[in-house]
Parts: C-alpha cells; structure tokens; sequence
C-alpha cells in the first residue's frame, strides 16, 4: 500500500547539478572583492583592488587583527574584542576558537572548552552551543558573525562588497570546508572562492617575487597546522602536495605552557574554567615574551602564581613533541611531493607561533634554508586572499592561476567497511571519480552509499561525509540495472554527488545527507534568522524565504519523480520533459545566492503548474491500489492517511489547487 | 568508452614522453581551463569549465607517473589491468612468477636483521624496474600483450615492496 511508501524527509541536502542551459552570465564588479583570513584566534579582511598592493582593513581604532571571539551576552550579539573583555566574566555565552567545532560532530570534541554542548534533536552528529537565555547557536553562526562583522568593516571603507575569498587550512576536510562556505553565505557573502592558507600565503610571497621556482609553506595557524609545496610558474600556482594535521596548533603551544604553570604553582589535579582561561592567557603572554628574550616573570594571581620565572629552554622542552609532529609532517609531504629539500627556492613561515625561536630552528634544519618572514606572518594569508579575491571580482589584474589538491583521500565504504579509494590525495582539483553499481535482485530498487574522506582502509576510522540512498533504479533482473554515481570535487574541493542508471540513461535523485553539516534549509533559515537580527534587508530577507518555498517544492516533486516516476502512466513523456525543464530552472536559480525573490516564486508556480497533473494521477493510482479488496472502513483510513501524506510531500502545493 | 587521456592534452599516444613537456602542457591548458577564468560565465560555461579541467587534471595524473601511462596504453590498446574480466582484461601471471614470489614472501618472513629486509628490498625493487623498462620497451614496439604482462608482473612486484616498507614500521 502506497502508505508503505517512505516519507519524504527534508532533511539531507539534495546533491543535483542542473544541465547546462543557463545562459546568463554572472555580473561582476571588478575591484569588490575581498580577502578574509577567518583564523582560530584572530581573524581579518583585506584588500587588493584593481591590482594594488594588498592592504588589511583596520577597525575605527586603528586595528587589523579581530578576535575571532563573540559574545551572545545580553540580547547583542558581539564580535572581536568586545567580547573578548566578557569572556572572562561569562566563560559559557562568549565563544572563541570555534573554527575547532566547525564541521565537527559532538563526539569529536575531545578538547577542553567552558560550553555546554548540546546534540541537535534530528540527531545525527550535528551540535549546538547553548550560550544562555534560551539561546543555542551552531559554530557556522558563530563563524557567520565573525564575517559578518568583517563584510561590514569592508563595507564602511569601500562601500558594496560583491564577494569574498575566506580562506581555510589546507587540511580542512570536506565538512569543515563546507561549514566555512555556510557560514560565508549566512554572513550575506557571495563566497567565490575557498582558499588554502598555506596557497593564500605562497599567492602573497609570490607575485612579490617574480612568481617563479618551488616553495614551501609552513603554516601553524592556532587550531590548525599545515604544510604545502608549490611550485611557480608564470604566474601559475601549482600545489604538489600538501599534509598537516587538522587538530595541533599555536594553542597547543600556550595549553602546554598553561599546564606546566598549573603544575609549577603547586596545584594538583585539574584547573577550574576559571583558572584555566587565566592560565592560557598567561602562557600566551609568556611564549609572545619568550620569542624576544632568554626568560620570564609570570603571575597568575588566581593559581597562588607571583612572578615565577619560565626560562625560553623551559618552554622549549615542553613543545618540542608538538614541533617535532609537525616536523614529520613536513618531510612526509616533502616526499609526497617528489621533492628534495635542497631543490626548494624558499620556505614560507605564516602564523603567528612560527615567531617562536624554536619553530623557526626546527623549519631551517629541516628545509636547509632561512625561513622567510618578511611579510607579517598575521597577515600574510589574508594579503592571498585579497589577491585572489580581486582577480576573482573581474579586475584586470595580471592573470593568476591557482591549482590546488585535494588534502584527503576520498572514498566510498565496500563490503566488510573496507574503503575503495576513489579520489586519492594530492590529486589536483577539480577532479571527477566515477564508479558504477549495479543491483543484486530485480526487487532492490535502491543502494546505500556511505563517502568517507581520509587516509585509513577501514570506513569506521575515516571521517565520515555523507551517506545517500540511490532510488528509483528501474527493475531489472540482477546486474542489469547499472548505477553510475559520480563524485565531483570542485574548485573548494567540496563534493557533489550525481548518479545515472546507464541501461535506461534516468538521471537518478541523489539525496545525500551530510553526516556533520546543516542542510540547505537550516542554511536558508539561519540566513533569514540573521536578518531579523540585523536589518533591514527585507529584499534579502524575501528572497531567502523565496528561496526555501522554491526548495520545498523542488524536493518534494523529485522525490516523487524518483517514487513513481517510472511507472507507466503515471508521468507522460512530455509531461516529464516539461517538469524536467521546470526542475533544472528551479536549480539554476537556486544555484545563483543573488536570485530574486520574484523570480523564485513565478518559478515555484510554473514548477507547481508543470507537476500538478502528475500530482493528481499518482493520488488516484495511490487511492486505487488502496481500494483493492478493502473494506469502505479501510478506504476511508487510507484515504485521510493518503492524503496527510500528500499534504506534508507537496507542502506549497494546496494554493495551486485552489487556484487551478 | 575510454578517455584518452594523451588527446586531452594533445599530447602524441606514445610512453617516451618529456617529462617537461606534459608540465609545461598541463600549466598551459589549465591556465585556460581553470574554474576561475569562469566565475564571472552563465552557469553553462562554469559547468563546462569543471568538466573539461576535470578531465584534464585526470588525464595529468594519469600521464605524470610513467607506470599510470604505461597502464593507460594498455588500456587503450584494449588491456585494463584494473579489470579482471577474462578477455580485455589483466593478463594472469605465469606460475613460475607466482611461486618466486611465495618464496620472496618466505624470505621477508625469515629476515630478521634490517641488512636483510633491505637486501631483499633491492633485489626486488631492481626487479619491478627491470618489468617497467620492458613494458615500456614493449608498448614504444606496440606489443600491448607483452606490455600488459610485465605490467602486471610490476604490480604484484610494487605491492610486495609496500609490504616489506611497511613490514618496517
């Protein structure tokens, strides 16, 4: 009984690439572009219009650096260094570090923090911050006001932003990148580009010298650590390889410190929240001192702590097991990159941990060079982005072409979780990976597929990205029904998913839902939630909820599309090619951040008109298939049962009828 | 169907490629093609611009490394040694090969000094390059039969070679 049939869950956000038909090119405004280096501790914005010099954008007082720390005190929300003097007081409702949360799930957080993490009720591995009064954010929003208060630094000097590049570590995963691009657009930024830190900072030492010969980059951000090789040629930027490690950083450094100092005054067991935020505080205090000098004096009043002396060697004793990770990391992309130490022309420095004495020891013996430094090491990435990002908005800079790599493996579990590695790493992207599935018995008319992301041969240790269900494969006898399923890694090195079934050429509905990220209408709705916070964009605003009705419609009349679609009868050849049409427009408008919400809507009624016949046959088929051999009692049940089904698949669907 | 990947990059179907003439070709076309040079397209030309670089960035991989690109001349001279159908597909090694390397395993499991993994390593890495050279021999004379064969024999021969390296750590 049509009842049985799954319900459409609108979660999950569905992975389907319009053919090209679009003809309308995306305007442009050269020289509206900006560079944003979204960081773990600071973050910041620059410029570079119309092929200028790159220049970071400064606050009214005159500073470049923001913390990447906001406050949800009160009913404001509060970005950088406001919020960073409530920290102390309100340790549970002013959040820093996030970009460590970004795409992770609640049982990746293995780190100490002051939050209270709470599991989303869809479950999944989703979480949110409950920051007080009610309120629960997820990291994407945090990092969305970061940016926001960002685009809006831009906006005050150089008036409308069209887009951004923000930048992320070039170990990030598929999740975590995702997470960033969310973010970006919650914010109200067209994002253009994602972009490696470790390529922002070679873009920047680059075009400053010629644009010529092998670099390495090294790059310890404060959350993050990551290494690339890259070679210039002719103003092309060719990544070979790059490595790291997602989960060591600057921080680590100053929560070594903090704990030997914990220690040292006398205390045993674990430091209050308190305590150790005032520890960490300290240390980094301390290691910023010890990179000028031989020693220093600490006092940390609330650990019995009254000038107590840590001498550099101290500190160096403490990190060396973290520098010397990250050391290993540097040779194993070395090598994965064919090259040699002595072949390297220069080797980058970029964070503002690489000061550390150490550091910069550990990098020369390793490289057999003297690092490079001479472009502030805090800024460096965000001067990349800037470049990029001018090129990107149309300007007639001279042409700069990156190619980046993949960070990670990608791969899809097989039988006994095994993982068939599809797209390796460092492979350079954009890459495509097919693969084809075919079907065990005539009655599967659906397959499991879990994409998994690193570099270990079991599915249970990589990093989970997504798992879909391919439906509505035709019934054919086993082996027949061929799947093809392509993985498509583009520019940001962000996955889509598209499948077709070869015997018959039917493009199949791929619903993929992202094991650690927010579907699109979550997105939507933070979109128009940050408008109500701030403003008075109501064209922003009608288009988001445009947007979400349009998506609505999408889903639900492709899963139906996918449910019975194929049978006969049910969906007339040119009846399909006029909804087909309709759902490719949809797509592409949807695909477009600037559409208008005008346009969404008469799309949405063309796309509710195409499908409206459909909708109409598949009830009566549904209601026939009920009726059969069925009491009158049993009709009625399946008929009200039928219809609330109906109802809740074809959401915005009820206006039409009324009106046709 | 299979994607030449030689055509892609309009390179000519053979194995003795210059090395700096398949980098110099793939910075020049992907200067071209890269997604980038689109952005500001319809979404058909941004489309097409994923598709073709992708393709190129494919047929890179698949040309850089000498044994991908003797793998892919198989391939396209009707022999892929990803496949184990029995026509078209890799040749099955001869018996005499598959008992050599029962007893290279044997070796691996008796040696217990490092000198000794390391002795066995060079004798079985100078083996693996002695099955490339032929193949590449082979596939410059157009014997794909032939090619195919060492290639195979160069695949059981790098897999071992991983398992001596990691037999170390």
């Amino acid at each position: 009984m049509s009842t049985q049939e799954p319900m459409i869950a609108d979660t999950g956000a569905l992975f389907q690439i319009a053919e090209p038909t679009g003809r309308q090119a995306t305007p442009r405004a050269p020289g509206r572009g900006i560079g944003i280096d979204l960081g773990t501790t600071n973050s910041l914005v620059a410029v570079a219009p119309h092929g200028e010099a790159p220049r970071a954008l400064r606050d009214a007082s005159g500073r470049a650096l923001l913390p990447s720390v906001v406050s949800y005190v009160g009913d404001d929300v509060v970005v950088g260094y406001e919020a960073m003097a409530a920290q102390e007081e309100h340790s549970c409702a002013v959040i820093s570090s996030v970009k460590r949360f970004m795409g992770r799930g609640i049982a990746d957080v293995t780190w100490p923090h002051p939050y209270r993490l709470v599991s989303a009720s869809g479950g999944g591995e989703l979480f949110r911050v409950d920051v007080g009064g009610g309120r629960l954010v997820t990291p994407v929003e945090v990092s969305a006001a970061v940016l926001r208060a960002l685009r809006e630094r831009a906006e005050a000097v150089m008036g409308p932003v069209d887009g951004a590049v923000i930048t992320v570590p070039a170990y990030f995963d598929d999740a975590q990148r995702q997470a960033t691009r969310d973010a970006g657009k919650i914010a109200g930024l067209k994002v253009y580009r994602l972009l490696a830190e470790p390529t922002a900072a070679a873009l920047a030492y680059g075009l400053d010298r010629g644009g010529r010969g092998l670099f390495a980059v090294y790059d310890l951000g404060g959350g993050t650590f990551d290494v690339s090789v890259l070679r210039l040629h002719d103003g092309v930027f060719q990544v070979l390889a790059t490595g790291g490690d997602s989960a060591l950083g600057g921080d680590d450094l100053d929560r070594a410190l903090a704990a030997y100092l914990f220690t040292a005054g006398g205390h045993e067991g674990a430091p209050s929240r308190h305590q150790q935020e005032l520890l960490r505080i300290a240390a980094r205090a301390a290691k910023e001192a010890l990179s000028e000098r031989e020693s220093v004096r600490v006092s940390v009043a609330a650990c019995g702590i009254e000038g107590f002396e840590v001498r550099r060697e101290t500190f160096e004793g403490l990190i060396d097991g973290l520098i010397e990770r990250t050391i290993r990391a540097c040779r194993a992309t070395l090598r994965d990159a064919g090259v040699q130490p002595r072949e390297l022309d220069g080797v980058v420095l970029v964070g503002g941990s690489t000061r550390t004495p150490l550091v910069r020891a550990a990098v020369a013996r390793t490289f057999g060079k003297h690092p490079l430094a001479d472009i502030d090491p805090d800024k460096v990435v965000a001067y990349g982005a800037a470049i990029q990002a001018d090129v990107l908005s149309g300007s007639a800079r001279e042409g700069v072409t990156l190619l980046d790599v993949a960070p990670l493996s990608l791969g899809i579990e097989t039988m006994g979780g095994m993982v068939e590695k599809i797209i390796p790493r460092n492979a350079a992207i954009p890459i495509a990976a097919r693969q084809v599935f075919t079907n065990y018995s005539e009655q599967q008319t659906g397959m499991q597929i879990h994409v998994v992301q690193g570099e270990r041969e079991m599915a249970g240790e990589c990093r989970s990205l997504a798992r879909f269900e391919l439906r509505g494969i035709p019934r054919l006898p086993p082996s027949m029904a061929r799947v093809e399923v392509s993985f498509q890694l583009d520019a940001d090195a962000l996955l889509t998913v598209t499948a077709r079934e070869l015997m018959t050429g039917v493009r199949q509905s791929v619903e993929v839902k992202p094991t650690y990220g927010l579907n699109d209408e979550e997105i939507d709705r933070m979109v128009i939630e940050s408008l109500d916070h701030a403003s008075e964009d109501f064209a922003a605003r009608s288009r988001a909820e445009a947007r979400v009705e349009l998506g609505r419609v999408v889903l639900a009349v492709r899963a139906a599309l996918a449910e019975v679609g194929g049978l006969p009868g049910v969906l007339p050849a040119a009846e399909r090619s006029a909804v087909e049409m309709q759902l490719t427009l949809a797509d592409e408008a949807m695909a477009e951040p600037q559409s208008a919400a005008d346009m969404l809507t008469l799309l949405r009624n063309q796309l509710e008109r195409a499908s409206e016949p459909f909708a109409r046959r598949r009830m009566e088929r549904a209601l026939r298939a009920g009726m059969e051999g069925k009491s009158l009692h049993e009709i009625e049940q399946a008929l009200a049962v039928e219809e609330a089904a109906l109802d809740e698949r074809r959401g915005a669907h009820s206006a039409e009828t009324i009106e046709g | 169907m299979t994607d030449d990947f030689f055509a892609c990059m309009g390179l000519p179907r053979r194995f003795d490629l210059d090395r700096a003439a398949i980098e110099g070709r793939y910075l020049e076309l992907s200067r071209e093609l890269h997604p980038d040079r689109f952005i500001g397209g319809s979404s058909a030309e941004r489309r097409a611009a994923l598709e073709r670089s992708s393709a190129l960035n494919e047929a890179y991989r698949g040309l850089r490394d000498p044994i991908r690109r003797a793998e892919h001349l198989c391939k396209l001279g009707g022999i892929d040694l990803d496949s184990d159908a029995r026509s078209g597909g890799a040749p099955t090694p001869s018996q005499a090969f598959l008992v050599e390397m029962i007893e290279a395993r044997e070796l691996l499991a008796e040696a217990t000094t490092p000198g000794e993994r390391e002795a066995l390593r060079e004798k079985i890495e100078a083996a693996a390059e002695e099955r490339l050279a032929a193949a590449a021999a082979a596939l410059e004379g157009g014997m794909i039969r032939d090619a195919a064969e060492a290639l195979v024999i160069h695949r059981y021969l790098r897999r071992f070679l991983d398992e001596i390296d990691g037999a170390q750590h």
